[in-house]
């Protein structure tokens, strides 16, 4: 994961990401504050390419479309993975007295988190890092340990309010759902880590929850959210690439 | 930290303490429907003192399963219909101790009206039992419905009953307004007690749909 972005996307220089991780944070920080779930993925890719084309360096224009390939796969893949989970999970619980089915879902939930923890790490983290590793500014482990305890920090300082409009906004969500659409999209982003390629978790959760909220009703899905998280989803990535263009020309003037 | 980790891995003890409380709950609401209706087969009006009694200990009950799921038992998405349910039971022995206070304050049951009451106080009761059972299945078995519908259909014979004293009240001779309020309110409550009985069953029905 790390080598893709950090190593094939764009031929790098500290300066590329140094742009790159400042517009990031930043985008990451103002959208989680006006409660907007954006792909960290979208900022980091993006404003690599934009400030690496200001800089004229060499893009891999081959991992590049299979990157934005990802990002468009990703959630759809989480959006059936998610109705086949709950599908079975249905099958599953109805053989069992309701009390022992909410104990089960419990430990089902404590999984699936850890799932999407785990790719959290994987995936996001290894992003977000590829480029300063592969820069050699920091080693593998050192990238992975303060990573971590970074990841901790935003956690617990910013992560409520996209907590909120991701597991009230979208959908009401049952505790099947919830369980169905995490594990549907912890599966969805394992499989797009093992092969290599830098998938958005947050896009992953948001075609999951939509695959359920479906599944149920398609009343259940509150459209001026979906139109929100689709705007920041195509918004993202262009906003991003221009930023990290603009900053890197500015830089270079 | 050991404590946290076996409680993720065996957990349920806060759960076992509320399912408890609420069987305990439920218990209370039997012996008070159980004491009215001596009261009412007895004609004896005193016994409404220990329905009181009743009536108190299951408001500690009520207040206790709040607490205990304020603290975080059972998942947040089905606390609010845990306590609604407490909150229903806690309401029906309510109904039982004003019943039995109107019943305290009448000279007698009017013999036209006496067996229909005392036959509504003895299926309360047994809508009682049977709000037991459902509640004791959440716990044992995957199909609830029948248990819910046995309940449904006491309450309908208690909707006929209702009608059949309805009839019968306009011809009981009032001597002042007083005797008639009194009367009025003891009927109305006595008759609503399976209406809230009934409500608690269907929180148990939304308990084990939301669970589905």
């Amino acid at each position: 994961m790390m080598k893709t972005v950090g190593k094939d996307l764009v031929s790098l220089r500290i300066e590329i990401i140094g742009i790159s991780l400042i517009i990031s944070s930043l985008a990451i920080v103002l959208s989680n504050w006006k409660k907007v779930p954006v792909s960290s993925h979208q900022a980091i890719v993006s404003s690599l390419v934009g400030s690496g084309l200001a800089f004229g360096v060499s893009i891999d224009v081959d991992t590049l479309m299979k990157i934005v390939e990802s990002w468009i796969i990703s959630p759809i893949g989480a959006f059936f993975l998610s109705i086949f989970v709950y599908r079975v999970l249905i099958i599953g619980i109805s053989k069992i007295p309701p009390l022992k089915a909410e104990r089960c879902i419990r430990y089902l939930l404590l999984l699936s988190g850890s799932v999407i923890a785990y790719n959290t790490g994987a995936n996001e983290l290894a992003t977000a890092l590829g480029p300063v590793v592969y820069f050699g500014l920091l080693t593998p482990l050192q990238a992975a340990f303060m990573g971590s305890i970074l990841l901790w920090i935003g956690a617990f300082l910013l992560s409520g309010r996209v907590v909120e409009t991701i597991g009230k906004g979208i959908t009401a969500l049952d505790p099947f759902s919830g369980f169905a659409a995490q594990f549907g999209a912890g599966l969805s982003v394992l499989l797009f880590t093992t092969l290599g390629m830098p998938v958005s978790t947050t896009y992953c959760v948001i075609g999951a929850i939509l695959g359920v909220g479906m599944l149920k009703s398609t009343k259940t899905a509150k459209s001026p959210f979906l139109k929100r998280i689709f705007l920041s989803w195509v918004i993202t990535p262009f906003v991003a690439m221009v930023l990290g263009y603009v900053f890197a020309r500015a830089f270079l003037f | 930290m050991f404590k946290g980790i076996r409680k993720i891995l065996v957990g349920g003890e806060k759960e076992k303490e509320i399912l408890d409380l609420i069987r305990e709950h439920i218990e209370i609401l039997s012996e008070a429907a159980e004491t009215l209706k001596i009261a009412i087969e007895a004609d004896d009006p005193s016994l409404s003192y220990d329905i009181c009694e009743l009536e108190r200990t299951g408001d500690i009950i009520r207040r206790e399963i709040a607490l205990r799921l304020y603290e975080g038992a059972f998942l947040p998405a089905v606390r609010a219909e845990f306590y609604r349910f407490a909150e229903l039971v806690d309401e029906s022995i309510d109904l039982i101790e004003d019943t039995s206070v109107y019943f305290n304050m009448m000279s007698n049951i009017n013999p036209e009206i006496r067996d229909l009451c005392l036959r509504i106080a003895e299926i309360n009761c047994k809508m009682v039992d049977y709000l037991y059972h459902a509640f004791d299945s959440l716990e044992k078995e995957a199909d609830l419905s029948d248990k819910t519908i046995k309940l449904r259909a006491k309450e309908q014979e208690i909707d006929g009953l209702k009608r059949e004293i309805h009839s019968k009240m306009v011809q009981i001779d009032i001597k002042s307004f007083w005797e008639g309020y009194i009367l009025s309110n003891f009927l109305d409550n006595l008759v609503n007690i399976s209406d809230k009985i009934e409500d608690a069953a269907d929180v148990i029905q939304i308990l084990n749909v939301s669970l589905r």
